[in-house]
């Protein structure tokens, strides 16, 4: 599916929401939106497009701000569509893509430890790789490597 | 009741904790916990040249570093412009295929090993290590390799490499019959794996899993085909599909995707033999980091032009459909780099296929699922 076709099938659907739909190579293109009409995108390219499959979900650290992207596949188009928006720094939240795709589970609560970005809504928005208590986010670019800080695990009653 | 099945559990394969809820010997709920391996992969190859991040890929799966190198590689240069020749392409096709039969074979042994039978273990490993003396051949390491660059591959096959793979490749395909022999024909084999871990296409699409477990559901879905990169395109095989979605069609599957790696890493052999050239890109720029050599101080002197750029890429691993994405803004260093693990999947996956079933069963449907925790905590 071609930037130009995703432009059109999601424009009425999302109206000023959607931003821009720009080419990237090896996916179809690359969605960029409004954290406002993030279910309805979705939904949208999950029932209408027919990408129900979600590869990833990610988060990027842009020191002013924050880009969550989505990556999902469909079995008709057999390609990838690349779907990202930005959050601004201060007030990182976006709503949950589980209620679509239950995929995006632990790739947001990886996300939401790892780049500190909350997912509204989110089922279980534990850490994953990190322990509980972990009170930084690795990959925020303000995370220095090389300095040790100090940390206290408990460990948790079964 | 809880219970914690790991970090140090015999079913576990790696360092994780697998929490399970039970109702007298049936699973009501599981919580894995995962974390203990992590190593912040992703946040240390921001510091670091674009070549020296494939140090990192072979630790990122320690079972499949071919794949997961290869898998990098392809963003890394899309990121950076950059086009591999053909004979590189080949080569890279040939050790992914041979990191498929070794990290199946790997899985084979363990897997098996769960079960309680001991001789296909020692089998598995036998041959496995057949393999790891074709990868010592070419790249001089037996499981941590570094020989993808960006721009094409380390170094050229060496003489007499392609008569030597063809012998290993015929002694597998006797081989597999065996492995076949020892389980299929196996009472106990069927006894602990029919229709355990039964995850229908459905919840595999919903889920997200992929690979041999998405394949034993009956969806004939392969990247090497829908999507092909490298010289996949350029070899015949078939997509080893079957049906029933449980222990023993994963097992099918996986068996069936060796016999075809075979039949691939034959044909790459013979288009190598008669297609030599170069093997690596021209012209490389020194700041990509040791080509050959560690980088120079006159590679952080001169001014340069950096290219900008992002890159995705999607292989099929061993395991299943693994994901990098790749932002360079300019630099010697990539901006970020994320990388999507298959298993990391297929364990979420767990409160799917796991419930209903009883303790006893964990491990041979965890086995199934092929856990390798180095690529789920990176």
């Amino acid at each position: 599916m071609r930037p130009e076709l995703l432009r059109e099938r999601l424009g009425p659907l999302l109206g000023p929401r959607l931003l821009a739909v720009e080419p990237f190579d090896g996916t179809a293109g690359r969605v960029r939106f409004a954290r406002e009409g993030a279910l309805d995108l979705f939904r949208a390219v999950r029932d209408d497009l027919g990408y129900r499959h979600l590869a990833m979900v990610g988060a990027v650290d842009w020191v002013d701000h924050r880009e969550v992207f989505y990556v999902a596949w469909s079995d008709q188009e057999r390609d990838y569509v690349f779907l990202s928006t930005d959050l601004p720094a201060n007030d990182a939240h976006v709503e949950s893509a589980t209620p679509v795709w239950p995929a995006a589970n632990w790739h947001e609560r990886e996300a939401f430890e790892m780049v500190d970005v909350r997912f509204d809504h989110h089922p279980d928005l534990r850490h994953l790789l990190t322990p509980e208590e972990y009170a930084f986010h690795p990959l925020l670019r303000s995370f220095k490597l090389h300095e040790p800080e100090e940390l206290e695990v408990k460990t948790r009653n079964v | 009741m809880w219970i914690n099945m790991g970090p140090q559990h015999p079913m576990t394969h790696g360092l994780w904790n697998l929490r399970v809820r039970i109702e007298g010997e049936i699973i009501e709920e599981v919580d894995p916990e995962m974390g203990y391996l992590h190593r912040g992969i992703e946040k240390i190859s921001e510091d670091r040249h674009y070549n020296e991040v494939i140090t990192l890929m072979d630790r990122t799966c320690y079972v499949a570093g071919m794949s997961w190198e290869h898998l990098y590689i392809i963003a890394a240069e899309q990121a950076l412009h950059l086009e591999p020749p053909e004979r590189a392409q080949f080569i890279r096709t040939l050790a992914d295929e041979l990191q498929r039969i070794a990290s199946h074979l790997m899985w084979y042994a363990a897997f098996v090993q769960d079960l309680g039978l001991m001789t296909p273990f020692l089998y598995g490993m036998r041959d496995r290590d057949l393999i790891l003396d074709l990868f010592q051949s070419f790249t001089g390491a037996r499981m941590t390799y570094e020989y993808n660059r960006a721009g094409g591959v380390r170094n050229d096959l060496p003489n007499g490499f392609t008569d030597r793979a063809r012998k290993v490749m015929d002694w597998l395909d006797a081989r597999f019959v065996e492995y076949d022999q020892l389980c299929l024909d196996s009472d106990i084999f069927h006894r602990r794996c029919d229709g355990l871990g039964v995850l229908s296409a459905r919840d595999c699409i919903d889920w997200g899993v992929t690979g041999p477990m998405l394949r034993s559901a009956g969806i004939k879905r392969d990247l090497r085909k829908d999507r092909p990169y490298a010289a996949y395109d350029r070899v015949e095989f078939d997509v080893a599909v079957a049906d029933g979605a449980d222990v023993t069609a994963r097992y099918l599957v996986r068996m069936e995707e060796m016999r075809q790696a075979v039949r691939i890493v034959r044909q790459t052999l013979d288009w190598l033999d008669k297609h030599p050239g170069p093997v690596l890109a021209e012209r490389l720029p020194r700041w990509l980091g040791a080509p050959y050599a560690p980088v120079g101080r006159e590679g952080y002197l001169l001014k340069r032009n950096y290219p900008t750029g992002r890159g995705f890429s999607s292989v099929e691993e061993p395991h299943g459909e693994a994901q990098a994405y790749v932002v360079n803004t300019g630099g010697e260093h990539p901006y970020r780099v994320k990388f999507r693990s298959p298993v990391f999947v297929n364990i979420a996956a767990a409160q799917k296929y796991l419930p209903g079933y009883r303790v006893a069963d964990i491990p041979p449907i965890m086995g199934s699922v092929d856990v390798c925790v180095g690529e789920v905590d990176r």
